[in-house]
């Protein structure tokens, strides 16, 4: 068994340890998503400022393109010479410029502004049309256009932000003149921001001092967790922002998120503008979530089944191959040594050849047997002591534990002829005898009639019929007992070791002796009905024998039983008594048991 | 590569007319100006850098807008410093740099249509609070020499620099360098010239105006623009 309790401890501590490790695993595989997940963002980022900065070089160039319209750079002439703006004027540049936004291909601006070469406002397409005069130069845009430079910005005005790009416009006629610039603007939308996030993977938002101005879908941020991550970003180049900014885990309602952000540059920089690239964080699926997400083709392919089938197969088999060397086995060989001794073939389990508890069992088998022996010997003796030495087949003699006992026991020699078997059966409970129908064994009813029992004398009546006493041959007479001591002494005297049927068949002995009872008869009608069963069942059995009854008085006999009970509770302490006729060489014969 | 031709801005003379002086001259001059200096950095870039277009050379930087010609001599003769009007066109100022005399009224005017929230700087009371809106007119007295630089809160962009002087006599100077005093009383006067955020750090420029006539003053710039610490 030691072997045993150490694999299944090895066994317990490997299934401990396989459970640790399933609850365990999912947790850096979601720790392994979430950075993965940060590193999407970060990547998601600076995809989105790779596609906005190519959507500015391409406005840049649609505005160049623009500014390039001849109709344009005629009407920026006229309006340049002039001292004064006027509504014609206007009108006449603003019709010129909405021909020309008709022209551009893919996204429109959503506004263009014309500049003289003073940078005043001539017109306005799509946007505060009636309006002109105002003098834009002095914005950093428009002064490099004005100067000649091509190159955008982002304004935020009117509650909106736009990306703007800026083309100066040049005469190319005889001489070269700049006689104005070109503004076109595109609106920062939430279209716009959703055709980002279709790019990316992930969601993009556009925010002025922390209140969003598009988003690709609504989300609202903590705007002090938000204007936290772009103060740590002040210090750093803003074109680097998407590899400096660390990923921030931020609550939106109910959902929590991760978000990078990256200010946005030009003139929104200094409206605290900036772009985020967000996305719900990973959910740790759990072990039962990481189990909810198995499918077949993670079991299947190169899954190690060889292995695991292979580790199931050794530790059942370790197991067994341990479960039969220290369990099945021994047991076994407990159980056949016991079905010995059931069957008498041995006396004792043989101890030293049951290793471990099996041989505690044997012990404790064996000192019971001992104990048994001891107190069967000392009940024999009692018995004897009460009745008289019991020769075969006499009243008194205790059969049940004469079999029982072993034929060489520690407390003395024991009897000269091996003992029947037992009315005791290994795993046979079913043919266990009920009180007072004790079994005989074969031998036994082989050469006497089997026991008649309670029932049996009531269903056998007379001695005619059936297998039992009356089949048997009567036997032989045997001798008379030697005459009984009369007159008073011999009631005082000790008396003779005697015999219950002797003295129940005290027809033939003296009459003084039936008359002169150690102790006065019990009154008539006060004996136990079961003594008055025992006597008929002895009476019959006597004739059966073709004894002589007429002696025999059911006072005499009760007094006996009474006697004969009593003594027996005294000395082996039981409750009841039971008696039991039966033949024995030819004779009927009346045994007591303890019960 | 040549230079193209200068876009001569409209120069608005400020002046500021001793009164009663019953013996009064005139100076016009030009300012020449050696080359521009480079283009500063370029200011609230996008997500692209700026390019030159491929038609023209850029533009180099006009300096000459933000020069101040100043005439500093013998004090008038009473008289009051006379108010001078800034007008505010949109996203600048019509004039980036302007000249007032101590004790001078200086109003804002506000050409445009876009609402601005003026403050000068360092002196954050100078200016009246409170957006001044189209049209409208804020103003202010400067009580001592020196500069007062008045800016937009929300553009900073927008920027202009008042020069205050303790004499009368100053001017502007156009896109093309040229610049009128107007009538200055007889005498002696030392000429400087404001540029930028500072004195240009030159010889010092004797001028002297007739009682009659202008007086014809060409202003050399050092080159680099250098100014006095």
């Amino acid at each position: 068994m030691f072997w045993s309790k150490i694999w299944f401890f090895l066994i317990a501590l490997a299934a401990t340890a396989a459970l640790a490790l399933a609850l365990a695993l999912p947790r850096p595989a979601a720790r392994a998503q979430a950075t993965e997940e940060q590193r999407r963002l970060g990547v998601a980022c600076d995809v989105v400022d790779i596609l906005l900065t190519d959507d500015a070089r391409n406005r840049v160039e649609v505005t160049g393109a623009f500014a390039r319209t001849g109709t344009v750079v005629s009407a920026l002439e006229t309006a340049s010479a002039a001292e004064k703006l006027d509504d014609v004027r206007m009108k006449q540049v603003r019709s010129v410029g909405e021909e020309v936004v008709k022209t551009i291909e893919g996204r429109k601006p959503d506004f263009a502004i014309l500049l003289d070469r003073r940078g005043r406002v001539v017109a306005n397409v799509n946007i505060d049309q009636d309006e002109y005069g105002d003098t834009l130069a002095g914005r950093p845009l428009v002064d490099d256009a004005l100067a000649g430079y091509l190159r955008d910005d982002i304004w935020v005005f009117n509650n909106s932000m736009y990306f703007v790009a800026a083309s100066p416009v040049i005469k190319r006629d005889a001489t070269v003149e700049y006689v104005g610039a070109v503004l076109l603007g595109h609106k920062v939308t939430n279209e716009l921001a959703q055709k980002l996030a279709g790019s990316v993977g992930v969601d993009v938002g556009f925010y002025l001092a922390g209140e969003p101005v598009a988003q690709s879908r609504s989300v609202s941020f903590d705007k002090a967790t938000m204007q936290k991550a772009i103060g740590a970003l002040s210090s750093g180049d803003p074109a680097r922002d998407c590899q400096a900014s660390k990923p921030t885990p931020v609550r939106a309602g109910k959902e929590n998120i991760t978000a990078i952000v990256a200010r946005l540059p030009g003139e929104a920089a200094t409206k605290q503008g900036y772009f985020t690239i967000f996305a719900a964080q990973p959910v740790d699926p759990g072990f039962l979530g990481t189990f909810k997400r198995l499918t077949k083709d993670d079991l299947t392919g190169d899954f190690p089944w060889v292995l695991v089938g292979g580790g199931f197969v050794l530790a059942l088999a370790i197991g067994i191959g341990l479960m039969l060397v220290e369990t099945d086995r021994p047991l076994r060989r407990l159980t056949a040594d016991v079905v010995k001794l059931a069957k008498g073939e041995t006396e004792r389990l043989a101890e030293d050849a049951h290793p471990g508890k099996f041989g505690s069992i044997a012990r404790s088998v064996n000192i019971h047997i001992d104990k048994l022996g001891r107190e069967a010997k000392t009940a024999k003796k009692d018995l004897d002591q009460l009745l008289g030495p019991a020769p075969e087949g006499s009243l008194g003699t205790i059969d049940l534990l004469a079999t029982a006992l072993p034929s060489v026991r520690p407390g003395g020699a024991g009897p000269a002829t091996p003992p029947p078997p037992s009315e005791f059966r290994f795993g046979d409970s079913g043919s266990s005898p009920a009180r007072g129908t004790p079994v005989v064994p074969p031998a036994a009813t082989a050469k006497t009639p089997p026991p008649v029992s309670f029932k049996n004398i009531g269903t056998q009546p007379g001695v005619g019929g059936g297998a039992a006493p009356v089949a048997a041959p009567p036997p032989p007479k045997p001798p008379l007992p030697p005459p009984p001591q009369t007159g008073p002494m011999a009631v005082q005297k000790a008396p003779p070791p005697l015999r219950l049927d002797d003295d129940i068949l005290g027809g033939n002995a003296e009459p003084s002796t039936v008359g002169a009872a150690p102790t006065p008869p019990p009154p008539a009608g006060g004996y136990d009905p079961y003594f008055k069963e025992v006597y008929d069942q002895f009476i019959a059995m006597k004739q059966a024998c073709n004894e002589q009854t007429s002696g025999l008085t059911f006072e005499k006999f009760a007094d006996k039983l009474v006697r004969n009970r009593d003594d027996l509770k005294a000395k082996t302490g039981c409750t009841e008594v039971k008696f039991t006729v039966y033949v024995k060489d030819g004779k009927a014969a009346l045994k007591a048991t303890p019960v | 590569m040549g230079l193209p031709p200068r876009v001569i801005a409209p120069a608005y003379l400020v002046l500021a007319l001793g009164a009663g002086t019953a013996m009064a001259g005139g100076v016009a001059g030009k300012v020449e100006v050696p080359a521009a200096p480079a283009r500063a950095a370029v200011s609230n870039k996008g997500f692209l850098d700026r390019v030159e277009n491929p038609l023209a050379p850029v533009k180099p930087v006009a300096t000459t807008p933000q020069m101040l010609v100043v005439l500093e001599g013998p004090p008038p003769a009473g008289g009051t410093p006379v108010q001078v009007v800034w007008e505010l066109v949109g996203e600048s100022f019509a004039k980036p740099v302007i000249g007032a005399q101590v004790g001078a009224k200086v109003e804002i005017k506000n050409t445009s249509r876009t609402p601005r929230s003026l403050v000068a700087k360092g002196q954050p009371k100078l200016i009246e609070g409170g957006p001044l809106n189209p049209s409208g007119v804020r103003s202010f007295r400067v009580d001592a020499a020196g500069l007062i630089e008045v800016g937009d809160s929300d553009a900073p962009h927008l920027k202009g620099t008042v020069v205050v002087v303790a004499s009368p006599y100053f001017a502007t100077v156009d896109a093309a360098g040229k610049f009128d005093l107007g009538e200055v009383p007889e005498g002696t006067y030392k000429l400087q010239v404001f540029y930028g955020t500072g004195w240009i750090d030159q010889p010092e420029q004797q001028v002297v105006v007739p009682a009659k006539g202008k007086a014809e003053v060409t202003v050399k710039i050092p080159a680099g623009y250098p100014l006095k610490k």
